[in-house]
């Protein structure tokens, strides 16, 4: 494989995205969406393949490579996934000659939400390409991937797209879950949450309660982006989130992945604040892009998925004497359970914990679940 | 949407302007590691289960260095292989090398180009190092020194565009060192080799160095006088650990060129430069606020950079994450991690403390304790066996019931059932101890030569004597090691400075050093000198113009030096005139002149204010006296002032207020008394002497001649003060005279 020039170029894309994974030079879940998405789109239009099944095994491999780098950056494998679920989709289409029709299928997300963005609008494209395909030619083994190429191209562009609108598509219906002259609390800096927050101030006038969010301090940075957008807000330090509670009409948190069993992880702090909701019946809303969505589950079994960053924002390494004797711990994340949670707002529309396991089972084959 | 597909592909190719080099000096030019350095690069040894220079590569890479040249002397062809063909095979027990697969760093997709340079063996030092790069002309810009045993995670391209922009002004900032921040008792801060930096905080620049060593104490810090006159806030600090990361411009080798008793990079080459008036280059110091870095020096230090990568202060280089061995281990509750890939087996009633590391298919017997320590891979542990803080490196067998405490087992080891290895002891590879052996606290230990087994043999390795019959008794009947002497050398072998016995022992694995009193906890104010204070006699051994500044809290020593020096000085001074006569005769240029005082200088070690009085008095006797003065005469001074004037300022360090003051103690003495208004105008207009500097010199009480014995010199000196003052009195009125034209 290595002796194609070609794939040595492709390989070079993959091995620096993943030496960038690994050594946290890409970090935040939509940039790596994105980084992996670039590299995906290099190598298919790079890649010979004379059948479908190499095709996808050339994905799983690179998707296998990014994810070993940086398996705590759940979206790489998420979009990995995603791809591969177009790919065979339009494989499907293409070889069948019918566009597979959604509406046959059972959608739970269909049923719960209403302005679900309509994904599947697109003509059955295939149609239109009277080119049988022929899979393993010998004579011409390019000629599958010839034909199949510009409609895996516009597959990735339909991810990307998608990826690129997801900010807007969630904020979509920001004004159906924030009313007017309500208390919203808030953590760290989303730019998800951030984004949903400044729709609804278009239409509503509501009060945000921003937490700091240490040893990050995210929090800050979110409420100044917030203030300056004329939302009235307040900064306050995280020991008084319980004490607030009380106040709050609705938590909104932002999530880095969630996972099949309706829990989620995020900015470590948000099972202190989800905790605090229950002690008040507070609905916690997550707002999170599709690209999040996790098939695991039994994630919480191991304590390094929180991802343990270095102590010096606890501890400051010019505390030399206390250095030796103190074994702290800094985790980026915290693991909120299912029960903890009201409702996930996507842009393929809300959802209740739930049924995320439906809505993973929609957007990925089971197949790919183990890349 | 689709210009932003193009970003990432920019990003690439943006960074092939300039190529960010970095050299590794992977050797150590020491020997506190042996015995496991005898067959074996310290920079190869595994620290964490990942060779240092892995590390190190590591580091680099995060910082976004591209080239990298590795300077390797001792045993080069295993560094050059374990570059090409990676490191892990050459840590696993068996001898038989096959380099099957390449190394992480030789494949396309490492974006890193990785260049082994073998230097000879008859480098003995870092600089030797730093000359043998001058001579190859590998670097070719502004280039990242680091040592081959660096683990670091600071943003070091942070440093080096801090380094391009200061170079953009000050053509002289030629190197910035990186150093941090640290507690003055921290685990990482090596006690055995710290410093003193003085740094202006204004500019960060360093203004001095000076190396400290654990023993003998040092109570003393010499800074020199002209640092304190010259800048209005210092900051002497001990509490910075220095990194050893320093962003050197090219011309950095040239200068270990042409300094060849250049050997050290901190105590000979930083210290030198910046204690020298001749080269007029700066030093910047970066005071790293992010990040972690450190240096495995020691053994000490090897422990304490351990337990800091495994309580992850080098993030997002850990275990977990990014391991530069290529490992994937899990990371459990504790700071405990475990290879992920299930090959390792850990007996139920075994237990794992806090912070350990346990590397791939491992065994762990029933019963077994380990606390704060690394287990290298394929290495078994007996049952009820206690491994506290020690590092196992791979491919080791420990028996049943065996104790080690805060000790280094090299790779291949077999310590045999019941053995005792005590605190600070060393096990170099494939040694065999035991059964039932108890070593004594800091014992060394290798294997027995074999022989025809003459690859690397170290010289010193020979000459260890053993007896048979005493190692069988003492290290147990299946032993095959010999034991390296432990005592302290004989008094008078002792070697001077930072290698001496004592002071290695605040850098050896598991000494506290509790029955030595050192530098950290000496008092600074004790009155014994100390062997290093040989530099800088000459800085503070005259009376400057300004009073000797009191907030600083280290003794400066004075007039010791002075009485020794005073014959020195006055043939000094006979050199100055004669050489500025011929200067004078033979007409040459300002520049060459002021070499030639420069190196006078250098030969006789004497201050800078002893060479301004010689030149100002050389000067002002070239004048003529011109017979009923006026106009002739104020042209003969212009011309002699404008001519050798610039002179005055071309010696070293331009100080107006002391050229002031030194021309009125001559022309006090002189019987050109009363030529001083016009020489002092002379000055003026051609800019050597500022009007602020006047007045500086003017306000200042020793001007006016006070504390001296009444008589002619007297007399002189409070003539030149009253005709400066007149001469200020006009320079007032013009001024206030221009004020009103312009107003």
């Amino acid at each position: 494989m290595a002796s194609d020039p070609q794939m040595i170029a492709s390989q070079r894309v993959v091995e620096d995205l993943a030496s960038r994974l690994r050594r946290r030079q890409v970090v935040g879940s939509r940039q790596s969406a994105l980084e992996t998405l670039l590299v995906l789109r290099q190598v298919v239009s790079r890649a010979r393949f004379s059948n479908v099944e190499q095709l996808v095994e050339l994905i799983r491999s690179v998707g296998r490579r990014l994810v070993d780098a940086q398996p705590k950056e759940h979206s790489v494998g998420n979009t990995v996934r995603k791809v591969l679920h177009h790919i065979r989709e339009e494989y499907r289409t293409a070889t069948e000659g019918t566009a597979p029709t959604p509406a046959v299928t059972f959608s739970i997300a269909k049923f719960v939400s209403q302005g679900q963005p309509r994904r599947h609008m697109a003509a059955p494209r295939s149609d239109a390409t009277s080119v049988p395909l022929k899979e393993n030619d010998p004579d011409d083994p390019d000629s599958f991937a010839r034909t199949l190429k510009p409609v895996l191209m516009e597959a990735i562009q339909d991810v990307f797209d998608e990826l690129e609108t997801v900010y807007d598509n969630i904020s979509k219906n920001a004004k159906d879950h924030i009313h007017s002259d309500e208390i919203i609390l808030t953590l760290g800096k989303s730019r998800t949450v951030e984004s949903f927050l400044k729709a609804a101030a278009h239409h509503r006038n509501y009060t945000v309660i921003v937490a700091e969010t240490a040893p990050s301090y995210g929090g800050r940075e979110m409420a100044k982006s917030l203030s300056s957008a004329g939302i009235s807000t307040f900064l306050v330090p995280d020991s008084s989130i319980y004490a607030l509670m009380s106040r709050v009409n609705k938590v909104i948190l932002g999530a880095h992945a969630i996972l099949a069993n309706g829990g989620m992880f995020a900015i470590s702090g948000s099972l202190l604040t989800a905790t605090a909701a229950r002690a008040y019946s507070t609905p916690v809303v997550v707002c999170a892009g599709q690209f999040k969505l996790t098939p695991l589950w039994n994630l919480y079994h191991e304590y390094g998925a929180l991802d343990f960053g270095d102590p010096s924002a606890v501890l400051g390494f010019e505390e030399g004497d206390l250095v030796d004797k103190v074994d702290v711990v800094n985790p980026h994340y915290d693991y909120v359970q299912p029960e903890l949670l009201a409702t996930f707002i996507t842009n393929y529309g809300d959802h209740p914990p739930s049924s995320i396991y439906r809505l993973l089972k929609e957007t990925y084959d089971d197949e790919d679940n183990e890349l | 949407m689709p210009p932003k597909f193009s970003t990432g592909k920019e990003k690439l190719l943006g960074d092939e302007d300039e190529v960010l080099q970095a050299v590794v000096l992977a050797d150590s030019f020491n020997k506190r590691f042996r015995p496991l350095t005898t067959r074996k690069p310290r920079c190869l040894l595994p620290i964490c289960n990942a060779p240092l220079l892995d590390w190190t590569f590591e580091s680099l890479a995060l910082a976004g260095v591209q080239e990298i040249f590795v300077i390797c002397r001792s045993h080069s062809e295993q560094v050059k292989n374990a570059i090409a063909y990676g490191f892990f095979l050459l840590f696993s027990a068996e001898k038989t090398y096959t380099f099957a697969s390449e190394s992480r760093w030789s494949k396309p997709g490492s974006g890193i180009k990785i260049v082994p340079i073998m230097t000879a063996k008859e480098t003995f030092s870092p600089g030797d190092a730093m000359r043998d790069i001058y001579t190859r002309g590998l670097v070719t810009g502004d280039f990242v020194l680091v040592m081959g045993d660096l683990v670091s995670n600071v943003k070091i391209d942070e440093v080096v565009k801090a380094h391009k922009e200061r170079r953009k002004t000050n053509k002289d900032a030629i190197m910035t060192m990186v150093v941090k921040e640290s507690g003055s008792k921290h685990r990482t801060r090596p006690t055995g080799n710290s410093s003193i930096f003085v740094i202006d905080p204004e500019t960060s620049e360093c203004l001095y160095y000076d190396a400290v060593i654990g023993y003998p104490p040092k109570t003393v810090a010499n800074v020199p006088r002209e640092i304190l006159a010259e800048h209005p806030e210092v900051e002497i600090r001990n509490d910075l650990l220095d990194c050893s990361i320093d962003v050197c411009s090219v011309e950095v080798p040239s200068l270990f060129q042409d300094n060849f008793d250049y050997l050290d990079i901190r105590r000979d080459f930083v210290h030198g430069v910046l204690t020298s008036d001749l080269l007029m280059k700066n030093i910047y110091c970066y005071v790293a606020k992010e990040g972690y870095a450190a240096r495995v020096q020691d053994t000490k230090s090897y422990q304490s950079i351990s337990k800091d990568i495994i309580s992850r202060w080098t993030f997002p280089l850990v275990p977990d994450n990014n391991h530069p061995g290529g490992e994937v281990y899990e990371h459990r509750q504790g700071n405990k991690y475990i290879a992920r890939d299930g090959s390792v087996v850990l007996a139920r009633t075994s237990r794992i403390g806090n912070n350990c590391l346990i590397g791939p298919s491992t065994q762990v017997s029933d019963d077994a304790q380990i606390i704060s320590s690394v287990i290298g891979r394929n290495c078994v542990i007996g049952a009820g066996t206690l491994i506290d803080n020690s590092y196992v490196f791979d491919g080791t067998t420990i028996g049943p019931g065996c104790i080690v405490q805060q000790s280094i087992i090299g790779s291949g080891v077999n310590i045999r059932e019941n053995t005792r290895i005590s605190k600070g002891s060393l096990v170099a590879d494939e040694v065999v101890v035991g059964p039932n052996a108890v070593l004594e606290p800091f014992q060394k230990l290798s294997k027995k030569r074999a022989d025809g087994d003459d690859e690397d043999i170290d010289s010193e390795e020979e000459d260890l004597e053993f007896d048979e019959e005493l190692i069988k008794a003492k290290l147990g009947t299946d032993s095959n090691a010999i034991i390296w002497p432990r005592d302290p050398p004989d008094e008078d072998e002792d070697e001077e400075g930072i290698e001496n016995y004592k002071n290695q022992r605040f850098m050896r694995l598991g000494d506290d050093v509790a029955d030595l009193a050192y530098s950290d906890e000496g008092s600074l104010s004790s009155d014994e000198d100390t062997d290093l204070s040989d530099s800088d006699s000459d800085s503070d051994m005259y009376p400057g113009t300004l009073p000797t500044s009191s907030t600083t809290s280290l003794t400066l020593e004075s007039s010791v030096v002075a009485a020794s020096d005073a014959v020195a000085v006055s043939e000094f001074q006979a050199e100055v005139t004669q050489s500025l006569e011929r200067a004078f005769a033979e007409g040459h240029s300002v520049d060459n002149a002021a070499v030639e005082l420069k190196t006078l200088r250098m030969a006789s070690n004497v201050p800078l204010l002893r060479v301004r009085e010689a030149v100002i008095a050389a000067i002002v006797e070239k004048i003529e006296i011109v017979e009923g003065g006026g106009i002739p005469q104020r042209q003969e001074i212009a011309k002699v002032i404008n001519r050798w004037g610039p002179l005055i300022d071309k010696i070293g360090g331009v100080d107006a207020v002391e050229t002031v003051t030194l021309l009125q103690s001559h022309c006090a003495k002189s019987k050109r008394l009363p030529l001083f208004p016009q020489i002092l105008v002379a000055l003026y207009q051609a800019d050597i002497v500022e009007e602020v500097d006047m007045r500086k010199w003017h306000a200042n009480p020793a001007s006016k001649g006070e504390g001296v014995a009444p008589g002619p010199m007297k007399d002189g000196l409070r003539k030149c003060w009253d005709v400066g003052a007149a001469i200020l009195e006009q320079l007032n009125q013009q001024e206030s005279d221009s004020e009103e034209e312009s107003g």
